[in-house]
């Protein structure tokens, strides 16, 4: 709610990212943004199974509405120091719109997603944290 | 006098009944005790097998597990190390082939919902893991000539083939080889163990009857708790109390002086290169949907030494671990308790520490798992495969 609070105070604050598609077909998905990028993704299927493979759907936007490219998705788990056990495909869709297969968290707990972007010259690692019971 | 006796006995057991109550459990707790169910899950699919769940390839299987002339010599079969009163195993710290091998005969319970096969996970179906045995000259020694011949040329057999996959057995050796082997893993994919204490008690907690909740030893429930408390599930998840992933958990993996068992890492090496893995043409299922694991498995410095992580349900007498390294579930605990982190390979999960148990924390553990173990109901007979 705050964050939904936080990225309406945003949106407002820069229009620019208001052209940004949150809108991931079934309703907005996690938005994690820095000062350069919004990005907009859910998982395929909606909930994540401890050691069910499953897909990620991303809109990767830029702050001045340049072309921005998804590099890299990984994930590991910060208190057992092991990432995954599977290798991700990262498959453009156009427009900003992506697709990650071959996901799997293979533990219940903490998963910190790493998010690497470019945009021209300017790469950057966002992250977000996720946790599957 | 005896009538006084027994009433006085029931009594007794009824006070001490109704004397126990249930743990307490926080919300999470039941939430992560839930987990491990429910047992029975629904029976095992695998859409790279057309003829898995079906009763004539069942059949078929049954009586192709209990086919000695599927190895070179005529003297050894699928049963002979998978025996169905040792759970499905053989009870010897390491498997006996032709030789000794390097690892234990892995129990058949609930394999069929596996996704990975064999302590290195080199098979990614279980058709193909039935296929190696059968090849390795370890073991039966077989190949596909010898197979498809039989499947061809005994009338039962080749009766029981034509039942099985609506068609008589064609000319192609490696592809007879394969049908061979889905039906060995249709049949296997009904090994499913029974329901135990642990699951009565999973289901009145959920439920949230604290009557039969209360009928769960108190032993088994400390133990429990301290499942819960070490993180066990991390690895051993879920209904079937394995991720189904792997682990290295600090046991020695020289094989004799000078060799090692790489596990995993050497379990990858052999399934890129199998030409029975799910990316090959033996592969029933045409959506791909079922190869998405061996697609995306990727080969990491830190699979060197790491093996599958079993299940804890019907865990039998011993040995334990992949190479029957400990001979009780004693021994077991001892070691997850007492594990020195400074011992255990430089890239083992930190998960592993030493739990530092006392004696009685230990008797409880370990009173837990028995209670993931039922007597499995006598097998019957099988039917007779073309009557
Ligand atoms: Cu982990």
């Amino acid at each position: 709610m705050r964050f939904l609070a936080a990225l309406i105070g945003l949106l407002i604050a820069v229009p620019a990212w208001a052209d940004c598609p949150l809108d991931l077909g079934r309703g907005t998905g996690i938005v994690v943004f820095s000062s350069h990028y919004l990005i907009a993704f859910r998982p395929e299927p909606m909930r994540i199974e401890v050691g069910e493979p499953f897909s990620l759907l991303f809109n990767v936007c830029t702050k001045n509405d340049k072309p921005a490219e998804l590099v890299a998705i990984d994930a590991l788990m910060p208190e057992h120091k092991h990432g995954m056990n599977y290798r991700p495909t990262i498959v453009s869709l156009g427009d900003g719109r992506y697709r990650v297969d071959g996901m799997v968290f293979h533990m219940p707990g903490r998963w910190e997603l790493a998010i690497d972007v470019r945009a021209g010259e300017e790469s950057e690692r966002l992250s977000h944290e996720l946790v599957v019971k | 006098m005896k009538r006084w006796l027994f009433g006085t006995v029931a009594a007794a057991l009824a006070v001490s009944a109704v004397a126990q109550t249930p743990l307490p459990w926080s919300d999470d707790e039941v939430k992560a005790i839930a987990r491990h169910g429910p047992w029975p899950q629904p029976s095992p699919r695998d859409p790279s097998n057309r003829v898995v769940g079906t009763p004539n390839a069942i059949v078929l299987g049954e009586h192709l597990f209990n086919e000695p002339r599927l190895s070179a010599d005529g003297a050894m079969s699928c049963a002979t190390c998978h025996v169905a009163v040792r759970n499905w195993g053989d009870g010897r710290a390491r498997a006996v082939g032709r030789v000794e091998l390097d690892r234990r005969t892995p129990s058949l319970w609930n394999v069929g919902y596996a996704h990975w096969f064999g302590w290195d996970g080199a098979g990614d179906s279980l058709w193909s893991q039935s296929i190696r045995p059968i090849l390795d000259p370890r073991e039966m020694a077989g190949d596909a000539a010898r197979v498809a011949g039989l499947l061809r040329e005994d009338k039962t057999i080749a009766c029981g083939y034509e039942r099985a996959f609506g068609h008589r057995p064609g000319g192609d050796d490696e592809k007879l080889l394969v049908d061979a082997a889905k039906a060995l893993a249709a049949f296997q994919g009904t090994l499913v163990s029974p329901r135990t204490p642990f699951d009565e008690f999973r289901d009145a907690l959920v439920s949230g009857d604290r009557e039969a909740a209360a009928r769960y030893p108190p032993a088994a429930q400390r133990g429990l708790k301290i499942f819960i408390e070490a993180n066990c599930s991390a690895c051993h998840f879920g209904p079937r109390f394995t991720n189904g992933e792997f682990g290295d958990v600090g046991i020695p993996f020289f094989t004799r002086p000078g060799e090692v068992d790489s596990g995993r890492l050497d379990g990858l090496a052999k399934l890129a290169t199998s030409t029975f893995n799910l990316l090959g043409k033996h592969n029933d299922d045409a959506s791909g949907a079922s190869a998405l694991r061996t697609r995306h498995v990727q080969r990491l410095h830190s699979n060197f030494g790491e093996f599958r992580v079993p299940s804890l349900r019907q865990l039998g007498a011993g040995p334990f671990m992949h190479n029957g390294h400990f001979a009780t579930l004693d021994d077991v605990v001892k070691h997850y308790s007492e594990v020195n982190p400074d011992r255990l390979h430089s890239d083992a999960l930190p998960l592993v520490r030493p739990l530092a148990l006392t004696v009685e924390q230990s008797a409880d553990l370990i009173a837990f798992l028995r209670t993931l173990t039922a007597e499995a109901p006598a097998r019957p007979t099988p039917p007779a495969l073309c009557p």
